[in-house]
């Protein structure tokens, strides 16, 4: 009884040839960056890990310029007793300056410092770990000795040393520091991506349809090769704020007057008997830019590869 | 094993020599010259060149450094293989090594601490996938995670120390109680605290997804299908394997366990070697910086070492 | 295939449901699925990946974990209902009445522990051995299933075997305790053909001599031919066929099995190309109405819209399909009205 024509008839699916695939069989097609949006979207905490991340980045752009020089102007009238109010939310320190100013301002200074030293971190440990994972051979090796011998030294140590000698306070020398030091990890991966690539199914099967070197560099290596440098980006930035922090706290990074989350935490810190709250503020934006960049982190790694993520 | 274990000591070899140059050149290549502190009115450009001519920073670096890499493994036998200290003139090798009993301490019980808490944590999250437990202690864990060192040993100490009275305020022992254990230990909560804290909410994770990844598996299906209890199926069979990539993180914890609290040293001014470099750095002690960054580097070495060791050992599979 | 098969019936399952409440939807993995095995025979479940099998399996060992679960339906093994006992009393019978070999081999045995020792497991937890009788017995065993120099493979790890020796060791830990029922998942799918060929024979020769039924899941056919005394063609979770192996073989009634049949290609045929069925299997989290088959059916009619019943089209032969035992159009007509369609289908049902 079954039809050889493909002239389907009004009111009877069964007529219809089997050869038709129906939409109701397989489900809709999307490109790579489609599916990365929705995978990333799915994640809760990660979305509201970026929309924390987009608010705080904004606070320390938008308040400081509209607080113009709120952040290091002490003042005679005001102080630790004022309440807080609109103008001061957070009131005012042991030098009449605007807490809350203040602390956009070091976060401010604490998030530039984070992004550039993960750029060269990014721009370093790209650039190496391309080389060595699409070149191979002697040159690998070489580089690969290098990562291991800056990986081998006591990081946190390596950049105290090198600001202390070539330059205390100075936000140059603490972004190169920090740039400089962290970059291994990110060439790494760069370097296992490509290795990884160059052997793979897809790229030879790209490379037999006819594909041009460019075109398979460029269309398939690259989006999976920053896929893990773009997650260890996000958290490289956690970090590089915590270290710069950590260094003004240890009188090494930004001094009085320059605001920063940490030299915030060494004033909080002689003050703590009589304004307690003094060491959560900036305690609290630092651990919350921590966690937005965490949650960023982790969902931008499954969303760039599902491949990696543990739970089902 | 024993091949093994001298090729991969032979390969450390050039990398050994690379932290040493490293390390070397930051030292030196910084603006100015290391006796610049002690360049005040009162001291006279002779005693000034009579120092530089002790240091040997006359010569020329390459010869400077070859002088500075052989000398400095003779440290075993000789103590001044490391130098005299800037600030008191004490030969640096005992300095440092007066120092390391304390930081091992600290550090000691801190991965003590954090192995016995983290992993049955990690455990119970795997095993009470999606639980509430499950949340709840990944929340905390994430939290914890997310604490900087410096910012948790500063709350610590304010509010238990400072504010409460529950605890010291600093250094290793009370007056007058050098060798007592148990002021030692009082003394140590409060540190340890600090580094265990970010260390457990960092290796449950980590042990939590290693069984998790086990659970998985599907030998642990055939587990079930033989009629093993759940107690089994966990303890026996997915837990021996899921240790495996924890042994690794022990060793590669093993470098830490010197250089790792340097930040905590300070902030509870803990006599340790991380404290100690950081007043060096501080204080220009050029000898001692050199010195706590070389042995940073060589335990690296070394803990890497032990953790492929360790590995081998667990893992039937791997052979070398 | 004339072997020595009691009547009696060992393992009868009745309408299994067994549902999974993933993210995407609801999986009716298992929807409604009965069949029976005898004392000593061997019933072959066959169909392609996905359509159930495996889970009807785990289902019958209670292996199902979240987000699945055992829906309703009864298991009666012996005397019991194994979708109603306890879970102490399961684990007493897992591994130990009821067997199964899974079909990875490379994974499906801990890399940590040697073979010798999971063995051994097996029978002391079920058997109340010692140490060391378990550790005889976990040689005996390697022994029987043909592996040489038994004493030394037992201390050696699972990787320093080969698949087909796991395969070995895996059916020698299921037969160590002597079960009535063995349920092996697919267990020659990984392995090469040579292998293959030797399993089976080491499984007809085990099941002689221990007088063991076995359900045979598979998707080759060919292994089915040489194995099973009963066949369940199963499709999107249910059961479309079901007779002994020689009707359903010589006589498939169901559309689907005869496209199965006809997809092989046979030794000394001249063909241009190979027979397909055509379409693909429908999306179980958005199942078609009516028969599930109808899509693909060369034969569907209108009366397809309502999903056929389970019907007696010879005796002891059960197809899931509205065409008459001759392969015409039914009884009913061929496009009733859907309330005459439903009747007939409550009435023709033996589920």
């Amino acid at each position: 009884m079954a039809r050889s024509e493909g002239l389907p008839v009004p009111g009877s699916r069964a007529a219809r040839p089997a050869t038709e695939i129906d939409e109701v069989d397989l489900v809709p097609v999307r490109t790579y960056w489609q599916l990365v949006r929705k995978r990333f979207l799915q994640h809760r905490l990660a979305t509201i890990a970026l929309v924390l991340m987009l608010v705080l980045v904004t606070a320390s752009i938008a308040v400081p310029l509209i607080g113009g020089d709120a952040w290091f102007k002490t003042s005679l009238t005001h102080g630790p007793k004022d309440p807080s109010s609109l103008a001061a939310p957070l009131g005012y320190d042991n030098l009449g300056i605007n807490i809350f100013f203040r602390l956009m301002r070091g976060l401010q200074t604490s998030l530039t410092i984070g992004f550039f030293a993960v750029l060269i971190i990014a721009g370093l440990g790209t650039t190496v770990g391309s080389i060595a994972g699409y070149v191979g051979g002697w040159v690998d090796n070489v580089l690969m000795r290098i990562i291991d011998i800056v990986l081998s030294l006591p990081t946190f140590f390596l950049v105290l040393m090198f600001v202390a000698f070539m330059g205390q306070g100075n936000v140059f020398v603490i972004i190169f520091a920090i740039g400089l030091t962290g970059w291994t990890t990110a060439a790494r991966l760069v370097r296992a991506e490509f290795l990884r690539l160059r052997e793979s199914d897809f790229v030879q099967a790209a490379k037999a349809l006819g594909a041009s070197d460019r075109r398979i560099v460029i269309r398939h290596m690259i989006p999976s090769a920053l896929a893990p440098v773009v997650v260890a980006s996000t958290l490289g930035i956690a970090d590089s704020v915590v270290t710069e922090a950590a260094l003004s706290f240890l009188g090494f990074g930004l001094r009085t007057p320059e605001a920063s989350l940490g030299n915030m935490l060494t004033n909080a810190q002689d003050y703590f008997y009589r304004q307690p709250l003094w060491i959560w503020y900036p305690g609290i934006t630092l651990i919350l830019l921590v966690l937005a960049a965490s949650f960023l982190g982790d969902g931008l790694r499954d969303a760039l590869d599902p491949r990696q993520r543990i739970e089902a | 094993m024993a091949s093994y274990i001298l090729r991969r000591l032979i390969q450390a070899i050039p990398i050994i020599i690379g932290i040493s140059l490293i390390s070397f050149l930051i030292v030196h290549l910084t603006p100015g010259s290391p006796v610049d502190k002690f360049r005040t009115p009162r001291v006279s450009p002779e005693t000034i060149n009579n120092l530089i001519r002790l240091y040997g920073l006359n010569e020329s670096l390459p010869i400077q450094f070859g002088k500075w890499f052989s000398k400095f493994w003779t440290f075993p036998f000789d103590n001044t293989a490391w130098g005299y200290s800037f600030t008191d003139g004490l030969p640096v090798r005992d300095k440092i090594f007066a120092r390391i009993p304390s930081t091992l301490w600290l550090t000691g019980m801190s991965l003590l601490v954090t192995v016995i808490v983290a992993i049955p944590i990690g455990i119970l999250q795997a095993v009470r996938q999606y639980s509430w437990s499950d949340k709840i202690i990944t929340t905390f864990s994430t939290i914890g995670y997310a604490l900087p060192t410096f910012w948790l040993g500063l709350m610590l100490k304010q509010t238990f120390s400072v504010q409460l009275n529950l605890f010291p305020l600093f250094g290793q022992n009370s007056f007058g109680k050098q060798g007592d254990l148990l002021d030692l230990l009082w003394h140590l909560v409060l540190p340890v605290t600090t580094l265990a804290v970010i260390q457990v909410a960092g290796w449950s994770r980590y042990m939590r997804a290693s069984m998790l990844e086990v659970l998985r598996q599907d030998y642990i299906r055939t587990a079930r299908s033989k009629g093993l209890a759940d107690r089994q199926v966990i303890f026996k069979h997915a837990l021996r394997n899921a240790l495996i990539p924890i042994v690794t993180l022990l060793g590669l914890t093993v470098p830490a366990l010197l250089s790792g609290a340097a930040i905590t040293e300070t902030v509870f001014s803990w006599p340790g070697l991380g404290f100690l470099g950081v007043q060096a750095v501080t204080e220009r002690d050029y000898p001692v910086v050199l010195a706590t960054v070389m042995i940073g580097g060589v335990m690296v070495i070394i803990g890497n070492l032990l953790a492929d060791v360790a590995y081998a050992v667990v893992d039937p599979r791997i052979t070398y | 295939m004339t072997r020595n098969v009691d009547a009696g019936t060992l393992l009868e399952v009745r309408d299994l449901r067994t549902h999974f409440a993933t993210a995407d939807g609801l999986v009716k993995a298992v929807d409604g699925v009965s069949f029976s095995i005898r004392n000593g025979a061997t019933l072959g479940v066959v169909g392609e990946s996905g359509c159930g099998k495996s889970v009807t399996a785990l289902s019958v060992m209670r292996l199902i974990e979240r987000p699945g679960r055992i829906v309703s339906g009864t298991i009666r093994f012996g005397a019991q209902n194994l979708t109603e006992v306890s879970d102490d009393e399961m684990r007493e019978i897992r591994g130990n009445s009821i067997s199964m070999i899974f079909q990875e081999p490379m994974t499906s045995l801990n890399p940590v522990f040697t073979c010798g020792n999971q063995i051994a497991e097996a029978v002391s937890i079920h058997g109340g051995m010692s140490g060391g009788e378990a550790r005889k017995r976990a040689i005996e065993m390697l022994a029987q299933v043909g592996i040489p120099d038994a004493k030394r493979r037992a201390e050696e790890y699972p990787h320093q075997l080969s698949g087909g020796m796991r395969q070995r060791v895996m059916i020698a830990m299921a037969l160590s305790t002597n079960p009535e029922l063995l349920i092996a998942d697919e267990p020659t799918t990984a392995l090469d053909v040579t292998i293959q060929a030797q399993i089976l024979e080491l499984m007809k020769a085990l099941r002689e001599r221990n007088r063991m039924s076995i359900m045979l899941i598979t998707h080759d056919l060919g292994v089915i031919a040489e194995m099973a005394d009963d066949v369940v063609v199963m499709y999107t979770g249910k059961v479309v066929e079901q007779s002994d192996v020689n009707t359903v073989y010589e006589h498939p009634h169901h559309p689907y099995t005869r496209g199965l049949l006809a997809s092989i290609p046979r030794l000394g045929e001249k063909r241009d190309r190979l027979e397909v069925i055509k379409g693909v299997v429908p999306n179980p989290l958005n199942l078609p109405a009516g028969c599930l088959f109808q899509r693909r059916c060369p034969s569907a009619m209108p009366i397809c819209d309502v999903a056929p019943p389970l019907q007696e089209v010879a005796p002891g032969h059960l197809s899931r399909c509205w065409l008459t035992p001759a392969g015409g159009p039914p009884s009913v007509g061929e496009d009733p009205g859907t309330q005459v369609a439903l009747d007939a289908a409550v009435a023709l049902s033996v589920e």
